[in-house]
């Protein structure tokens, strides 16, 4: 999509992948953070990652098998907090034990049986060697992202603002977070193989957490998030490919640079402290 | 036809020992002030949140508006208004008192539809009779627990409801605040509107008749007609007779 203006063909397939993974996950993360959900990082990106290890013990493709175990957890998250009565945030962490069970055991078993597996890639992502189907998918899933917000707007605030509320209100909240979840786990699937199982939660909180810095309402919040994702990772592929950096990290690290000089200079925190 | 009939219901909760809600029957006309009152723990909010189907009626049969409560939860929910017991917003809750006020309308507008002119209409009026035209463009987590209590009675106005539930509406409120408030409810109840109240302070009832259900171990133990001047003085002695209030 970019090749018109950048040349080399990885690092045009880098951008992209980044501007999408990003723009996709900080979305979702403005919506994670204020419905405390943040720890649905973590559990989807290792559900992906047993996901992945199961595709690979098969000798499936592992990124089918990430995205369909993602599903099958975030199908589990919703029901099983409903059922056992619990906080979704303890259910994802029951899930995030589960998956990471199943990843390690199999890696475990395929290396004791002399099948080598590399979980490198799946932990810290792999950004120069991305296929073009792989990004295809980061953008139909970032359209389907942005659609999603615009079309279920109102319920998706209503459920931020206060998920009883939302169900008394009449709103078909089970219904929209469901959605949500199966949106999440795959966007956090299919942004694996880019920023890794380890640093997907950099993507998915640190931009909603910065705009929140800033932002007062709910409105801006979606655009200052995205954006914010957008020019950090954009400026962390370029500066990675030119002074031959690991991108994924740096992006991270530029991220969180960001959040910290945003704790600083907030406006939102300061104390007037004027008399008159 | 009542508005709200219940029919020897029981709720429970998952893992309780047993029902909160014991062999419950309760009718409720179109323009009723109902204030239902007794010791804590009686089951009051819990009877609030079975007629709106939050909570799992398991047996007995209970219709609101005409709508089974038990099949037909979310349709019930669009016409009941709702104003919950415990609430905080964190000051930075990215959401305008205008905007919590215009959630209470998006149950009825239903999914994938746009607040419309008629919406923007109700919310305009509601925050105006609840008096908190100043707080419109305030983020409600900057807002008072008395100014944030106004805020949800004002979603709930705006929500247009057939039947609008209370529980302790007034518990952060100042004296005049209350009495105001009151005002606006004898009003709703005038346009035909049942109000359903839970409290535990009874001062500045509006002088219209009462329905007065005093509650207790999950059972109504008096359902009568009063005026507000008696309530608090019929809650004390039943309550005493009763347990400790």
């Amino acid at each position: 999509m970019l090749e018109p203006i950048i040349q080399n063909n990885v690092v045009c397939h880098a951008l992209e992948a980044m501007i999408f993974a990003s723009i996709a996950c900080s979305i979702l993360g403005v919506i994670i953070s204020r419905m405390n959900l943040s720890s649905i990082g973590f559990t989807m990106s290792h559900a992906a990652f047993a996901g992945a290890a199961v595709g690979m013990f098969l000798g499936g493709n592992p990124q089918m098998a990430a995205i369909a175990f993602s599903m099958a957890v975030a199908a589990l998250i919703g029901p099983v907090s409903d059922k056992a009565k619990m906080a979704a945030d303890a259910t994802l962490a029951v899930l995030f034990a589960m998956s990471m069970a199943i990843a390690i055991f199999l890696i475990s078993y395929m290396e004791y049986m002399g099948h080598g597996l590399s979980a490198s890639s799946l932990l810290f992502g792999d950004v120069i060697s991305l296929y073009r189907e792989e990004i295809y998918a980061l953008a139909a899933v970032c359209i389907l992202t942005i659609i999603f917000i615009m079309v279920f707007y109102k319920e998706i605030t209503a459920l931020m603002f206060n998920m009883k509320i939302a169900e008394a209100a009449g709103i078909r909240v089970k219904l929209v977070y469901y959605v949500l979840l199966f949106i999440i786990a795959l966007s956090v699937a299919l942004s694996l193989n880019i920023v890794g199982g380890l640093l997907i939660f950099v993507l998915l909180v640190t931009p909603a957490s910065i705009a929140g810095q800033f932002c007062f309402n709910v409105k801006s919040m979606f655009v200052a998030a995205p954006l914010a994702a957008l020019l950090v990772s954009a400026f962390g592929v370029w500066a990675g490919f030119e002074f031959t950096l690991p991108v994924a990290p740096l992006v991270a690290l530029l991220l969180t640079g960001v959040f910290a000089l945003s704790v600083v200079i907030s406006f939102k925190r300061r104390i007037n402290t004027k008399i008159h | 036809m009542s508005v709200i009939n219940l029919e020897g219901i029981y709720t429970a909760y998952e893992g309780g020992e047993k029902a909160v809600i014991r062999d419950l029957s309760l009718h409720v006309d179109r323009g009723e002030y109902v204030v239902i009152g007794g010791p804590n723990s009686a089951g009051k909010t819990t009877l609030l949140e079975s007629i709106n189907g939050l909570i799992k009626i398991t047996h007995g049969r209970a219709t609101v508006c005409g709508l089974d409560v038990s099949f037909q939860a979310d349709e019930v929910r669009k016409r009941v208004g709702y104003v919950i017991q415990n609430f905080y917003f964190d000051p930075f809750t990215p959401f305008t008192v205008e905007q919590v006020v215009m959630m209470g309308r998006y149950g009825r507008l239903g999914l994938m539809k746009r607040p419309t002119k008629d919406d923007y209409h109700a919310v305009k009026k509601a925050i105006h009779l609840v008096g908190i035209e100043d707080l419109a463009r305030k983020t409600i987590g900057t807002c008072s627990g008395g100014q944030q209590q106004k805020a949800m009675i004002a979603h709930n106005i705006a929500k247009e409801p057939e039947v609008m539930m209370l529980d302790e509406p007034f518990s952060n409120l100042d004296f005049s605040a209350r009495e105001y408030l009151q005002g606006v409810f004898k009003e709703l109840v005038r346009t035909g509107v049942p109000i359903l109240m839970v409290a535990h302070a009874f001062d500045g009832l509006p002088d219209i008749p009462i329905h007065l259900v005093v509650m207790n171990r999950g059972k109504i133990a008096h359902d009568l007609n009063c005026t507000a001047g008696e309530v608090e003085c019929i809650i004390r002695k039943e309550c005493g007779a009763l347990d400790k209030c």
